[in-house]
């Protein structure tokens, strides 16, 4: 996980992936084990390293782009109205810092201190009443400051401590390091070619990936993510999505999307010969980029195989890395291996 | 066409796991059709070849999947957990059969579906408000080791039901889609020579998301497609009042429904045959719902799509009725439509 604290402190809002794939850009080619790289006019990144069988080619994907917020309005007293990119869960935006604008200059989601508080204490704050105060005194200011349009992100400082990472973005940073370990790492050349593609806006509707098929004849898409554990105690046991520690997480169905039998079953069978911890994940809510690339051009299947973390969406996620590095693990064997794309021959 | 019919849906085939009613269908055909093939993804593409010199391409479709369950958590005691595998409506599922195929012996493992009541007031409200986070599948397990000799994470389910045939209808399971299924490949059998090449597409996935149809569509270009599929129905007591969509009043030609507008082309075409041919029809506009019309319309540069619906009375429920002359005059309208 040797990017993973850079790919989580750098800013890219859907829309605004520029700092990531440039960022991901440089360390492909400083590893100078890729054959070919493509950038589309959406800002998707796509890295080939062709495999000894050059028959078929397997797409890895990971989105490059995270929830954040964007400026709709300047109030008169200076302090900015915005809109959420992406899934945010308001309830977790009060207090917090964020980076605004293309200075990334300090802004403060404001709250009502706690000793004038009655009944808004418990209450869900909304769109309307949500700002970010960046210091300015009054409208004039802000506006030479920053404008309609621009991006806030979530400011937060990655750390690690005994088994676990906390930091923004793991959805899907953690997805974009896991596909760079194993390029890095990657002695001996893939089974079949490889596609690593870092893609945009999937947090907006994923909106990117379709168009990698029109650069690329992918046989099967792989999606890395990290996803949503909800093992909270007080949630009921039985309808946790993930358990932290428990080993990279498999989908089998998602929001507008089954997942493949064929290479659902494949990574089981990876993960059961290699005798890693694996689990199923316990929800079906939520979709990821293959549920577009199955409907895209002539449709390729897919299979997701995620890295749990708590509190996704937030300006705080926090992961295993016992479960990052079993996902490498997994991946990287499915990648030097026939199994997963053989299996769509039956 | 009742056998026909009744071997369909009595396939269990959820969403994703679609290769076993394919495999009836593609038996049904045999010796009916020019050529067939499976796509990346798994829909099933056959096919009768025109006799004109350019033939013109028809694309008739009736996804192959049904609705259905998918295990989520099994706990200590054997009890299951469950998400649905599209528009499932918990109050739907409360004391039904759900069927799995066990993982050891391929026979059917049955699940009865109930709700947590530790209190008068859960119960009550659970059984008023039921979620998929309160509702379980008990297969009798007495513990976790136990279910899993059947059954695992991430396996899918569909209904189990009864087939009816009574008073001119048909009730069953899966008459969504597996209806239109029946519609086409009757259709493919019925055509002796056609000038224009028919395509029929046993579409994936379309409960979770219209998945199937758009990837058979970038690949046929056809120059018309027709996706034939269930719809709701008004004619019950106090039936839906802004709607009128009647059991045995015929095929019913869609104008609207909320994921597509038939191109005018389609519904003029469909008319114009229904009335020529004196086959009884009606004209559906659906304030909800969508069909594969959706995912033709939006590949390549549009194909010039709609929908012929089986008016059909609780849809998604594992009973579906729907009326033997409304299947039969589909067939016939259908098969005018694509000689043309």
């Amino acid at each position: 996980m040797k990017y993973l604290k850079e790919l989580s402190e750098i800013y890219g809002a859907s829309g605004n992936e520029t700092e990531v794939r440039k960022f991901i850009k440089a360390k492909v080619l400083e590893s100078k084990k890729i054959d070919y790289i493509k950038e589309d006019h959406l800002g998707n990144l796509m890295c080939l390293k062709k495999g000894k069988n050059q028959n078929k080619t397997l797409l890895l994907m990971a989105h490059m782009d995270e929830v954040g917020l964007m400026v709709s309005d300047i109030d008169e007293d200076g302090r900015l109205c915005v809109q959420a990119v992406g899934g945010v869960d308001k309830r977790v935006l009060l207090g917090k810092r964020v980076a605004v604008g293309k200075e990334n200059i300090e802004g403060v989601i404001p709250f009502k201190a706690i000793h004038l508080q009655n009944s808004e204490a418990t209450a869900v704050p909304s769109w309307d009443n949500i700002r970010v105060d960046i210091g300015s005194a009054d409208r004039k200011e802000s506006e030479t400051k920053v404008q309609i349009g621009d991006y806030c992100h979530f400011k937060t400082v990655f750390e690690e401590y005994e088994n676990r990472v906390i930091g923004k973005a793991f959805d899907d940073r953690a997805g974009c390091s896991v596909m760079l370990d194993i390029l890095e790492a990657m002695d001996d050349l893939p089974y079949y070619n490889l596609v690593f593609a870092f893609v945009v806006q999937e947090e907006n509707g994923l909106r990117g990936s379709g168009a990698v098929l029109k650069h690329f004849n992918a046989d099967a898409a792989l999606v890395l993510e990290g996803t949503t554990a909800g093992d909270n105690p007080e949630l009921k046991r039985e309808r946790w999505s993930t358990h932290l520690d428990n080993g990279p997480a498999i989908s089998y169905l998602q929001s507008g999307y089954v997942i493949d039998r064929r290479l659902f079953t494949a990574i089981i069978d990876t993960a059961e010969r290699l005798e890693l911890p694996h689990q199923l994940k316990g929800r079906t809510v939520g979709s990821t980029d293959t549920t577009r690339t199955a409907k895209s051009f002539y449709g390729i299947p897919g299979a997701v195989i995620n890295v749990p973390s708590r509190y996704i969406h937030s300006p705080v996620c926090v992961m295993s890395k016992e479960d990052y590095k079993n996902t490498v693990k997994l991946v990287k064997d499915i990648v030097m291996n026939e199994i997963f794309l053989k299996s769509l021959e039956v | 066409m009742k056998e026909l019919i009744k071997r369909l849906v009595e396939v269990s085939a959820p969403s994703g796991n679609e290769n076993k009613v394919q495999k009836v269908i593609l038996e049904e055909l045999d010796g009916h059709i020019d050529g067939y093939r499976f796509d990346a993804i798994g829909n099933l593409i056959v096919w009768k070849n025109g006799t004109s010199e350019n033939p013109k391409k028809y694309l008739l479709d009736g996804h192959a999947d049904e609705i259905g369950l998918v295990i989520t958590n099994i706990d200590d005691k054997g009890f299951l957990r469950v998400d649905p595998v599209g528009g499932v409506n918990p109050l739907m599922l409360l004391g039904t059969i759900i069927q799995f195929v066990s993982r050891t012996t391929g026979e059917t493992v049955r699940g009865i579906c109930s709700f947590e009541s530790e209190t008068f007031a859960d119960a009550a409200n659970n059984q008023k408000n039921p979620t998929f986070d309160n509702l379980f599948v008990d297969i009798g397990a007495t513990s976790r080791a136990d279910a899993l000799k059947d059954v695992r994470v991430g396996q899918f389910g569909t209904y189990e039901a009864l087939y009816i045939e009574q008073n001119g209808k048909i009730i069953s399971k899966a008459m969504d889609d597996r209806i239109a299924c029946a519609i086409v490949i009757q259709v493919l059998k019925e055509i002796d020579t056609c000038e224009n090449t028919v395509y029929g597409v046993f579409a994936v996935q379309e409960e979770v998301g219209i998945v199937g149809a758009s990837v058979a569509g970038y690949d046929i270009m056809p120059d018309m497609a027709i996706a034939i599929d269930v719809t709701a129905h008004s004619d019950t007591p106090k039936g839906f009042k802004r709607m009128d969509l009647c059991l045995g009043k015929g095929p019913a030609i869609k104008i609207k429904d909320k994921a597509s507008i038939s191109d005018r082309c389609v519904v003029d075409h469909l008319t114009k045959t229904a009335v020529e041919n004196d086959i009884p029809h009606q004209f559906e506009v659906l304030i909800f719902g969508g069909t594969n019309a959706h995912g033709y319309q939006m590949t390549r540069s549009g194909i010039p799509s709609g929908t012929l619906s089986v008016v059909t009375r609780y849809v998604h429920s594992p009973h579906e009725m729907i009326d033997y002359n409304d299947v039969l005059n589909s067939v016939k309208l259908l098969k005018k439509a694509v000689e043309n």
